[in-house]
C-alpha cells in the first residue's frame, strides 16, 4: 500500500518509520525538508510539496502540530487541495478543534476526495512502538481502507461517527490527562514538602485504584526534574485551551480543567513550552531561575 | 509398622513381610513416577550422576537408584541412599524414603515453591502429583507473615462502618479472637454472629484486648473514641497496642498517639488506601507510622486485611501520605467527571470515552470501575463523598501548612462542597459529577 506522509515531527517521524518497516511505500514531506533524510535512508521517497505527495499517493496521512499548521498544509499554495480529487483519501491525524477539522473536510470533499480525521492518543514511545490509540471519524469507507495502516501505527482504533467526533474525543481525553498531570505534580510536591519520600508515594500510587501508566512512566523523571519531551507542554496547553473552548460553547462548567490550564500557561510563561508537559511540575515548586 | 530413625532424621520402615510387599509396589510406583519426572524434568536436572536439583538446591538421588537395587537388599539401599542424599530439611516431612524423593522431584517439575510457613507445618499437598493449582498461594507484596500462634492474642476493633465491618470480619475468618464496639450497637450484629465478642465502650474493648484497631469516620470521632470519656486510652497500658486506621490529619494523629503512649502502650497510625471492596477482599494498603515494634507485632493482622503495607517513620507521615494520595484521587475523579459530562454534551457517547481512556496512558482501575455507573448517574457508596471532601480539606490544610500552592485540588474541593450542598454526602464520591450538572 502506498501512502503519503506530511509532517515529520516527534510523532510523524515515528509513525512513518513504522509504516516503512512494515512494508508500506511511503512518500514524505516536511516543511523543513532535511527532516526527511532519515526516512529516505529507510526507503521513503520525498515529495517537494504537500500537493506533490497527494498527486503521487492514493492515501495521504498528515501529522501536524496545531490547527494553524493543519490548515496551512491544506489551503496554502502547493497544498493538499491543489492535488486532491476523486479516488484519493486524506487522513488528518493532527489534534485540532472540531471547526478546523470540519473546514478541512468540506474543502477536501468539495474536490471529490474523501476525508477522515484520526487524532491519536499516545505520545512518542507509543508512536515508536506502534501502540497508539486512534480516534477516527468522517468517511467510514476511508476508515475501512486505512485499517492496515492503523494496525501498524496503533494498538486500537475507534470509528466515532461524523467529522468532529474524533477531534472532540481527543480533546476530552487530553483535558483529563492535563488535569491529572497537575494533580500528580501537586501530590509529588506536597509529599516532598511534608517530609515524605516522593519515590514512596510512587510506590503507593502504583498499588492503588488510581495507578496508571502515565504516573508510572513520568513519576521518576519528574522527581529528578528531567523533562525530556515526549509530548511538548505547549501542545498540551493548546489541547487544554481547545477543550475549554468546547466547554465554553456548550456552557459546561469545568473548574478543574480551567485551573490546570492556568498552570500550563504559567509554565509556558516560565519558558518551559518545549519541554515535556510534565514540566508543569515546576509551577508548583517555589520560584527558581527557569531552566530549559 | 515399626519405624527406625535414620541418621538423616527420617523415619524409615523396618524389614517386615507386609511392609516389604508394599515397598515393592511403592518402588514400582517410584519407577513410573521417576520416569515421568525425568522425561519432563527442568533444565536444572543433571542426569549424568542422577542428581536432580530441587527448588531449594538440595540434591536428591534419582529414584532410578532404588529400582536397580536387588529386591532383597532394597531396604539397605533405601536407607543408604537417603542418608547420602537427603538434607535434614526434608526430614521434617514425616514420610517413607521414596515418597520424600518423589516430593522433592515433584516440587522441581510440577509444584510452585511451597512457602516456608506451610512447609514447616507439614503441608501434605506436596505429595500430590501435578498439584500446582492446589498449591497456588497468592503472592503478597508484603511477606512478613506468621503462624496462627504468633497473632496478638486478643484483638479489639472499634468502628463497624463500611470499612471496619469487613476488616473485622476478615480477622474473625482468619481465626483471630476479636472484640468489637460501635456507637450504634446493632452494627456489631454481623460480627457477633460470626463469633466476635462485644463490649459496650472503647475503654472496655481496649482493656480486654492486646491490640485495638480503630476505624472511625473523621478526626472528631477518632479523638472521641481514643481520648473521650470511656475512651480507649482509659483501657490501655504497658504491653498493649493501639492502631488507628482512620484517616485524619497529622495533628489529630499526634494528639491521639501522645494520649495512648502516656498510658505506657504503643501507638501506630495506619490509614488505608482502598475502599469497600478492597476491604472485603483483604486487599487494602496500610500506610503506617509510629512505633515500629507495634508495626512488627501486628504485621500478621495487616497481612490478613491487606495486600501490602508501608512503614513511613514518625507519627504524622502515614496521615500525610494518605492525604496526598486522596488529594490526587479527588482531583482525578473531579477531572474525570468533567470529561464525562463534556463528552456527553458535545454529542459523544461517554461509555466510549470510558473505553478510550482504558486503552491509553491515563487508564486507571478507578475509572474503569466507576465510569459505567457514573454514566448511568448511579453512585453506589464504596467511599462516601463527605469523607472524600474531608480528605481534600485536610490535604489543603497540609498544603497550607507547608505554603504550597494546589490550585487543581482547591478547584476539585469546591466541587465536592457543592455536591454536599446538593445532599449527596452519603453517595459514593463519584457523585461529584452531579455538582457539574446544571440543575433544572
Amino acid at each position: 500500500m502506498e501512502v503519503g506522509f506530511l509532517g515529520l515531527g516527534i510523532m510523524g517521524k515515528a509513525m512513518s518509520m513504522n509504516l516503512l518497516k512494515h512494508g508500506f511505500k511511503v512518500t514524505v514531506w516536511n516543511r523543513t525538508l532535511s527532516k526527511c533524510d532519515e526516512l529516505v535512508e529507510h526507503g521513503a521517497s520525498v515529495g517537494e510539496t504537500p500537493a506533490a505527495v497527494v498527486k503521487k499517493c492514493k492515501y495521504t496521512i498528515a501529522m501536524l502540530s496545531d490547527p494553524a499548521a493543519a490548515l496551512s498544509v491544506v489551503f496554502e499554495k502547493d497544498g493538499v487541495l491543489e492535488a486532491i480529487c476523486g479516488g484519493k483519501g486524506y487522513i488528518d491525524m493532527s489534534t485540532v478543534d472540531a471547526e478546523t477539522s470540519t473546514k478541512i473536510n468540506e474543502a477536501i470533499t468539495a474536490k471529490g476526495g474523501s476525508f477522515l480525521e484520526a487524532p491519536v492518543s499516545g505520545s512518542k514511545k507509543p508512536a515508536e512502538d506502534g501502540q497508539l490509540v486512534i480516534l477516527a471519524a468522517g468517511e467510514k469507507a476511508l476508515y475501512d481502507e486505512a485499517i492496515p495502516a492503523f494496525d501498524v501505527m496503533g494498538k486500537k482504533s475507534f470509528f466515532l461517527g461524523p467529522v468532529g467526533n474524533g477531534a472532540k474525543m481527543k480533546l476530552v481525553v487530553n483535558m483529563i490527562m492535563g488535569s491529572m498531570m497537575n494533580a500528580f505534580s501537586e501530590g509529588l510536591e506536597l509529599a516532598d514538602k511534608s517530609g515524605l519520600d516522593p519515590q514512596t508515594l510512587l510506590g503507593v500510587l502504583d498499588l492503588a485504584a488510581i495507578a496508571n501508566p502515565m504516573f508510572r512512566l513520568k513519576g521518576p523523571t519528574m522527581i529528578q526534574g528531567n523533562y525530556s519531551p515526549a509530548f511538548p507542554l505547549k501542545h498540551q496547553q493548546k489541547d487544554m485551551r481547545l477543550a475549554l473552548a468546547l466547554g465554553d460553547e456548550n456552557a459546561i462548567s469545568m473548574p478543574v480543567a480551567a485551573a490546570a490550564n492556568e498552570a500550563f500557561k504559567k509554565a509556558r510563561g516560565l519558558g518551559l513550552g518545549d519541554l515535556d508537559f510534565s514540566a508543569v511540575h515546576e509551577t508548583v515548586k517555589p520560584l527558581k531561575p527557569a531552566s530549559s | 509398622m515399626e519405624l527406625n530413625k535414620s541418621d538423616s532424621g527420617l523415619l524409615l520402615p523396618r524389614r517386615q513381610t507386609a511392609v516389604f510387599s508394599s515397598h515393592l509396589s511403592l518402588c514400582l510406583f517410584c519407577f513410573c513416577w521417576a520416569l515421568f519426572c525425568t522425561l519432563s524434568s527442568t533444565p536444572n536436572s543433571e542426569t549424568k550422576n542422577c542428581c536432580i536439583q530441587s527448588r531449594d538446591h538440595s540434591p536428591t538421588y534419582c529414584p532410578f537408584v532404588f529400582f536397580f537395587c536387588p529386591v532383597s537388599g532394597l531396604q539397605r539401599c533405601l536407607r543408604r541412599g537417603m542418608k547420602l542424599a537427603l538434607k535434614p530439611s526434608y526430614g521434617k516431612l514425616l514420610c517413607p524414603a521414596p515418597m520424600a524423593v518423589i516430593t522433592s522431584q515433584a516440587s522441581t517439575t510440577f509444584c510452585p515453591p511451597v512457602p516456608a510457613r506451610l512447609r514447616v507445618r507439614g503441608w501434605p499437598f506436596s505429595f500430590l502429583p501435578g498439584g500446582s493449582p492446589a498449591l497456588a498461594v497468592p503472592v503478597r507484596a508484603f511477606s512478613a507473615s506468621a503462624s496462627a500462634s504468633e497473632f496478638p492474642e486478643r484483638v479489639g476493633f472499634l468502628g463497624m462502618g463500611i470499612m471496619g465491618t469487613p476488616m473485622a470480619q476478615n480477622l474473625i475468618k482468619a481465626g483471630c479472637d476479636v472484640t468489637v464496639w460501635n456507637r450504634t450497637k446493632s452494627k456489631c450484629d454481623p460480627l457477633t454472629s460470626l463469633g466476635a465478642k462485644f463490649k459496650p465502650s472503647p475503654e472496655e474493648v481496649a482493656a480486654s484486648c492486646d491490640v485495638t484497631f480503630a476505624m472511625l469516620a473523621d478526626p472528631e470521632s477518632a479523638v472521641e473514641v481514643a481520648c473521650g470519656k470511656l475512651g480507649a486510652a482509659n483501657g490501655m497500658g504497658p504491653g498493649k497496642g493501639y492502631v488507628d486506621v482512620s484517616t485524619v490529619d497529622g495533628a489529630t494523629s499526634k494528639l491521639i498517639g501522645e494520649r495512648i503512649k502516656a498510658t505506657g502502650a504503643l501507638f501506630l497510625e495506619a490509614p488505608v488506601s482502598g475502599s469497600k471492596k478492597p476491604a472485603e477482599d483483604g486487599q487494602l494498603i496500610f500506610l503506617t507510622a509510629g512505633d515500629k515494634a507495634l508495626y512488627g507485632s501486628v504485621s500478621s493482622l495487616l497481612d490478613i486485611m491487606g495486600k501490602s503495607s508501608f512503614y513511613l517513620g514518625d507519627v504524622g507521615n502515614g496521615a500525610a501520605m494518605k492525604l496526598v494520595v486522596n488529594m490526587i484521587m479527588g482531583s482525578m475523579m473531579a477531572s474525570f467527571s468533567e470529561g464525562l459530562l463534556l463528552s456527553e454534551k458535545v454529542g459523544l457517547d461517554p461509555n466510549v470515552l470510558v473505553e478510550v481512556v482504558s486503552h491509553g496512558a491515563i487508564s486507571a482501575p478507578m475509572y474503569k470501575l466507576k465510569g459505567p455507573s457514573m454514566v448511568q448517574s448511579q453512585y453506589p457508596t464504596a467511599f462516601p463523598l463527605k469523607h472524600q471532601q474531608k480528605d481534600m480539606r485536610l490535604a489543603l490544610g497540609l498544603a497550607e501548612s507547608v505554603s504550597q500552592s494546589t490550585p487543581v485540588a482547591a478547584a476539585a474541593n469546591e466541587l465536592y462542597k457543592v455536591a454536599k450542598s446538593h445532599g449527596l454526602s452519603d453517595e459514593d464520591f463519584s457523585a461529584v459529577i452531579e455538582a457539574l450538572k446544571s440543575k433544572q
